[in-house]
């Protein structure tokens, strides 16, 4: 069995440096200045995962991501993991995308590239975390799809068997090629590049597509097709409050209850 | 002028960086205390291609080159330095191997190298010295077919696990450098040197005694020895002990660093108090200053010039990177106060280690002698 896959790739802000990102309250966007970017880690797991099935069963790993030009960088990463060929998805008129706005131009890149036999991505983005880029392409493209994914296994024919983490244990399901994968961290320990693959990277493709080059419809793409806006952009107060209860022990724990349900609610 | 390192380059540190903080740092302070050298953490840099840097991949090598060499050990010295050590004295044979040895000799000894299988010691210093290496007292002299080598060899970095080791000897009116694998009789490593720093890192005395090398273990001309392993500690040794020296000064600056902005005094952070924030600008401006040294090493290397050609310019980035790596522990000392005697700080490891790459690869007043002769000229 020879089988494509697609992987999707996020630059993101090194967690490392996430205390040096800051706000900026006019355009109501974090600001990540000088902020070195790596791959999204869970995206790394799911890279991870798609080379492992591709050195089973042979076939191709595509890395894709939509980004400013700067997200070439996770890409040649990306490349010198191991991933055949990479396909970066850079216009302005992606800019200010949503999670269904990037989903869709996700899709149409995907389209683009032609057959393909599975998806994979991180379960979540470590910057915004909503973990709903995966299931929303999944969607465009009319193909099922599991979240949470921590093992894969493969049937005969064209179906798989996936482990999917839940809460308090997991669950298997069946799931039938193509399909689209967002694995969870557990499922594997992702490599490094080799020095020698490092050194290939270079040669290997990477194709830059606009909006037009993958039949992107204007309003369906970055800020015009986004139906979620941020509207307003704060920052977390983490200063600590100390009230000291005093009274007979059954008052205090009383107060403490209304205090606490107080709150909560407000 | 370029200063950008490339894109390989980059990720090949993102790579380094990531793999010594994973397989280095959790267990860095106990591969000291229990004297254990993290050979499994080498044979894993050798599969990652980190090894072989320098060598060609004919014979299993990644060949990118030295300044990527530079920012390797740079990168592993800043979490471990004795694995950096080991570099900067496993890859002076490699080296020689490579430029140096016969067609039989490579295929024979350099892949498994590459790969982490084997390990391979240089051994030129001697009890009567290690930079005048005219004083040499090994023999080598020339039995039929064979060498009979006498004589012994002092502070052999991983002399003792070694499965091959590279080494100089008298012979005749000049000298050779030869190969002599492990368990040849007549050649043993009958101690291991007590050592203040590198905690890890196997440094032996070797012992030859009447000790049969076959002719074909000869490595480039006849009576060139000394020559030839100069040239492998000028283009290897030396740039390896600099980015040593730079990954400890870096490594210890960022353990400071840490430690003054998680310290309170007066009710901030010290590192908001101008001294410190004083000391720490002279640290980062001094290893900033060493780094640009290391990489102009590295660079002319690969721009193929000779190590004799730039001897002074190799000289300076060891000079100053060690003195740099030396300073700043001692200064991060200071700030730190008692904490930074406590092993668990990260910092005591260092400071040993910095001390330790005084003498390595050339005394500091030996490389003053050779930028200074190439002034005064």
């Amino acid at each position: 069995m020879s089988l494509n896959i697609i992987v999707c790739i996020k630059q993101v802000p090194h967690p490392e440096h996430f205390s040096r990102i800051t706000l900026d309250p006019i355009r109501q966007t974090i600001s990540r200045e000088g902020i070195p970017a790596v791959i999204n880690p869970p995206d790394l797991h799911a890279l991870e995962e798609a080379l492992r099935i591709r050195e089973e069963f042979s076939g191709k790993v595509t890395a894709i991501s939509m980004g400013p030009p700067q997200a070439k960088c996770a890409l040649e990463e990306a490349l010198a993991i191991g991933a055949d060929d990479a396909v970066l998805l850079c216009d302005k008129s992606f800019a200010g995308a949503d999670t269904l706005a990037t989903a869709y131009s996700l899709a149409c890149g995907i389209k683009k590239l032609g057959r393909f036999g599975l998806i994979l991505c991180g379960n979540e983005t470590i910057d915004s975390g909503t973990g709903q880029v995966g299931p929303q392409l999944a969607e465009f493209l009319d193909i099922p799809h599991v979240t949470s994914v921590i093992q894969i296994a493969f049937e005969q024919g064209s179906s798989l068997i996936v482990k999917q983490a839940l809460e308090e244990g997991y669950m298997k399901v069946r799931v039938k090629l193509p399909a689209m994968l967002a694995v969870a961290k557990g499922i594997n320990q992702p490599r490094l590049p080799t020095v020698w693959a490092i050194m290939e990277a270079g040669s290997k493709e990477m194709q830059i597509w606009g909006a037009s080059d993958i039949g992107a419809t204007q309003d369906m793409i970055g800020l015009e097709g986004s139906p979620t806006h941020v509207t307003g952009i704060f920052e977390r107060d983490t200063t600590r409050r100390r009230e000291i209860l005093e009274g007979p022990p059954r008052q205090i724990a009383k107060k403490a209850v209304n205090r606490l349900h107080e709150l909560i609610t407000t | 002028m370029d200063f950008a390192p490339t894109r390989e380059q980059e990720m090949l540190r993102d790579m380094v960086r990531a793999f010594a903080e994973s397989e280095l740092a959790p267990n860095a302070l106990s591969f000291d205390e229990k004297g254990e050298f993290p050979f499994e953490a080498l044979k894993k840099a050798a599969k990652l291609g980190l090894v072989g840097i320098i060598n060609s991949k004919e014979y299993g090598g990644s060949d990118m080159g030295h300044l990527a060499r530079m920012i390797m050990i740079e990168e592993i010295s800043r979490v471990y330095p004795p694995l950096g050590f080991y570099f900067q004295t496993g890859q002076i044979g490699m080296y020689g191997l490579q430029n140096f040895g016969s067609d039989e000799q490579k295929k024979k000894y350099l892949p498994p190298l590459c790969q982490g299988d084997t390990v391979m010691a240089w051994a030129l210093t001697e009890a009567t010295g290690g930079s005048d290496a005219s004083t040499l007292q090994t023999t080598a002299e020339l039995v039929g077919d064979e060498y009979n080598v006498n004589g012994r060899k002092v502070f052999i970095t991983a002399g003792e696990t070694a499965d091959v080791v590279g080494f100089v000897a008298k012979a005749g009116d000049g000298t050779n450098l030869l190969l002599v694998e492990k368990g040849t009789p007549g050649f043993t490593t009958p101690r291991r040197e007590g050592r203040l720093g590198l905690g890890s890192i196997p440094v032996s005395e070797l012992a030859f005694t009447n000790c049969r090398i076959p002719k074909e273990n000869l490595v480039g001309q006849e009576g060139r020895g000394v020559r030839l392993a100069l040239a492998g500690i000028g283009a290897v040794g030396r740039p390896g002990a600099a980015a040593v020296s730079l990954g400890i000064a870096q490594g210890a600056y960022e353990v400071t660093l840490r430690f003054a902005k998680e310290r309170n005094l007066y009710g901030k952070p010290i590192v908001q108090l101008q001294a410190v924030q004083f000391a720490l600008v002279n640290m980062n401006v001094e290893i900033e200053a060493a780094r640009w040294l290391c990489y102009y090493t590295g660079w002319l290397l690969d721009q193929g010039k000779s190590p004799g050609e730039i001897g002074s310019d190799i000289a300076r980035a060891k000079l100053y990177a060690t003195d740099v790596a030396n300073k700043v522990c001692l200064k991060a000392a200071e700030i730190m106060g008692g904490y930074g005697l406590i092993p668990e700080y990260q910092l005591v490891r260092r400071l040993r280690d910095a001390l330790e790459m005084l003498p390595a690869a050339g005394a500091q007043d030996v490389q003053r002698v050779i930028i200074g002769g190439a002034i005064a000229r």
